[in-house]
């Protein structure tokens, strides 16, 4: 083991470029033109109510039974159809529907999102 | 193999080819890179135990396949009276899992892969050899094999995920990627044309199967309906996104090789709508299945096999127009969905994945079943001393060595904090995992697109160079650095 161990500095060839990744290059600022509150309390909260309990009639999904996390995960799929590469996501209907709430100006940061959500349900 | 001898291999390769590109146009390549880049490289080489930290505590890490040994291996650099026990019932559990798919296209034989868990437990970390049956957060133990307990201060949960092919009716096993406990699957996959690169007997079985299908190809007459090649990805988050098409492209080239490519129709049947989730890499490879004659069905989901007539069930889903909907002042949309009946004369499945019960059903799990985490920290929601890597985790993209290799470093730095106390560090000072990954998707035999990328779902390139492009060098570093970088480097702690 110790004898392979002088490979790594070759394998440090590669290794320089697998550590230059972009890391936090995503940071672009974004500006909403509504609150994470404003948007669910005007919007989002017609189907998934106040609670986050889902309606059987609209057929939505319950959200409060998920952490900030997961929630933050999936509202990321809603916004961008999916992070893996052919798998799909089981949010069909809700990417059609948050495309059309977007050009309607109810836009949000999906972590600031998930929390408001995670925080509100909780209550 | 030494560092001297194995450049000297790739510069070999290089040598053989002088029309692709120089030798010293190669090294140039491999060596560039910003200068941030090198200075980060060789501070993440150097410094793990330069700065050893006294923090004490038990550690129990579950699974020890790549990612779980090579964290074992870098706090055994970093702390100086380390306390590690490591929880691995597969006797190949450091296996190079990477390189199946080039064992499933011909290129490598079955032996490349095969690392015994054995060699790679660092020195002082204690193993047993046995699969932890619960979780018992509350508590701060776990049990292993239904008796003996394990308790722990700090617990690092990288169980990796399981292959869940008896999901789809007319297949068996529910099996890690490289347990030679396989059996159950092998009833099923890897004869008559029915195949996966997705374990590692199966990859080796799955050359066998291209090699049918090229004998096949070659009795094949002009006039008579194509051999079909049919290639599957599951709805679920899957180890390695890319492979379902490296496997495609390896079979098309090998099928050119043996200039039979003719006789076969490859078609691609991803449950999703599209090849990759970021744009950039999505309308690279669109172009690069039109260049390959490739055909492709969006949004059909494989559920089931029929191996006496082989034929292969899809669930064919998509959209429609629906009603006035009142709540989003615009009309909705409608899930259709119907069942396509494809015959095949090869199939390559990759099957739905899923956490391991024990993790699922655990209060460690969430209710899809990985572990939920912050995904910047890796550290479990609900429990502090709890940390997440590698396939089991819940973060977007992560189930790839590339990202393991991101993550364990953050782990390592996360668990000596939350060992000293120090939660802060772990919320605001420690490094960050920002979600990069990367996937050398191979595209053919010689080349590779080098696809980097993190949940922002922009291209994220390490060197300056167009990310899309297919190239021979990307190839080299696939087939000849990586290994080498991850058995040695990684698991050592080190790379």
């Amino acid at each position: 083991m110790i004898k392979q161990l002088s490979t790594i500095t070759l394998a440090a060839v590669a290794m320089v470029t697998f550590s230059a990744c972009a890391g936090d290059k995503s940071a672009e600022t974004k500006t909403y033109s509504k609150t994470t509150a404003e948007v669910y309390q005007q919007s989002c909260i017609k189907c998934h109510g106040a609670d986050g309990a889902g309606k059987a009639e609209k057929k939505t999904p319950k959200l409060n039974d998920r952490t900030a996390g997961e929630l933050e995960q999936d509202l990321f799929d809603v916004k961008n159809g999916g992070t893996n590469q052919s798998s799909g996501t089981e949010h069909e209907i809700m990417e059609h529907n948050m495309q059309k709430l977007i050009d309607k100006g109810y836009d949000y940061d999906v972590k600031a999102m998930a929390e408001y959500m995670y925080g509100t349900f909780k209550k | 193999m030494n560092k001297n001898e194995l450049l000297e291999e790739v510069l070999k390769e290089v040598d053989k080819h002088p029309e692709i590109m120089s030798r010293r146009e190669a090294f140039k390549y491999l060596t560039m890179s910003p200068l941030a880049a090198s200075m980060l490289a060789s501070a993440t080489v150097g410094t793990a135990t330069a700065s050893a930290s006294d923090a004490k505590g038990k550690i129990v890490i579950v699974g020890g396949g790549l990612a779980g040994m090579s964290t074992a291996a870098r706090l055994t650099n970093s702390l100086s009276n380390p306390d590690i026990t490591v929880i691995e019932p597969n006797p190949l559990s450091t296996s190079y899992q990477p390189g199946q798919t080039l064992v499933g296209g011909g290129i490598w034989p079955k032996s490349e892969l095969v690392y015994q868990r054995d060699d790679f437990v660092p020195s002082g970390t204690k193993l047993i050899k046995g699969t932890v049956t619960a979780f018992d957060p509350d508590n701060n133990k776990v049990v292993v094999d239904g008796k003996e307990e394990v308790s722990y201060d700090q617990l690092i949960i990288a169980t990796g995920l399981m292959l869940n092919f008896q999901a789809i009716k007319g297949l068996t096993g529910e099996i890690t990627s490289c347990n030679p406990d396989n059996a159950e699957a092998k009833k099923t996959i890897g004869t008559d044309g029915v195949h996966s690169i997705y374990f590692q007997d199966g990859s080796e079985a799955t050359w066998a199967g291209i090699e049918e299908l090229i004998a096949k190809a070659k009795k094949w007459k002009e006039g008579e309906p194509k051999l079909q090649a049919v290639f599957t990805h599951p709805n679920t988050p899957i180890k390695c996104g890319g492979a379902p098409k490296k496997i495609m492209y390896l079979t098309h080239a090998q099928l050119e090789k043996a200039g039979v490519r003719d006789a076969v129709e490859l078609t691609f049947y991803p449950n999703g709508g599209k090849m990759f989730g970021v744009t950039e890499y999505h309308e690279a490879i669109v172009e690069q299945f039109k260049a390959r004659g490739f055909k492709w069905n969006y949004k059909h989901n494989l559920i089931e096999i029929n191996k006496a007539t082989k034929t292969a069930t899809f669930n064919h889903h998509w959209t429609e127009k629906g009603e006035w909907d009142e709540d989003l002042e615009e009309y909705g949309v409608e899930l259709k969905s119907k069942h396509v009946e494809v015959k095949y004369d090869f199939i390559h499945v990759t099957p739905p994945q899923k956490a391991p019960d024990v993790v699922a059903q655990s209060k460690i799990g969430s209710g899809k079943g990985w572990i939920p985490v912050k995904k910047e920290t890796l550290q479990h929601v609900k429990y502090k001393n709890v940390f997440s890597l590698g396939d089991v985790v819940a973060v977007p993209m992560g189930k790839t060595g590339g990202s393991a290799r991101k993550q364990y470093k953050v782990i390592v730095n996360n668990v000596i904090s939350a060992m000293e106390g120090n939660q802060e560090a772990i919320d605001k000072t420690n490094a960050k995992y920002a979600g990069y990954t990367v996937c050398p998707l191979v595209t053919g035999i010689g080349t590779v697109m080098l696809a980097e990328f993190n949940w922002t779902k922009k291209p994220t390139p390490m060197v300056p160079l167009d990310p899309t492009q297919e190239r021979w060098i990307w190839w080299l570093l696939k087939v000849y650095l990586l290994k080498p970088m991850t058995q040695y480097g990684m698991l050592s702690g080190r790379a």
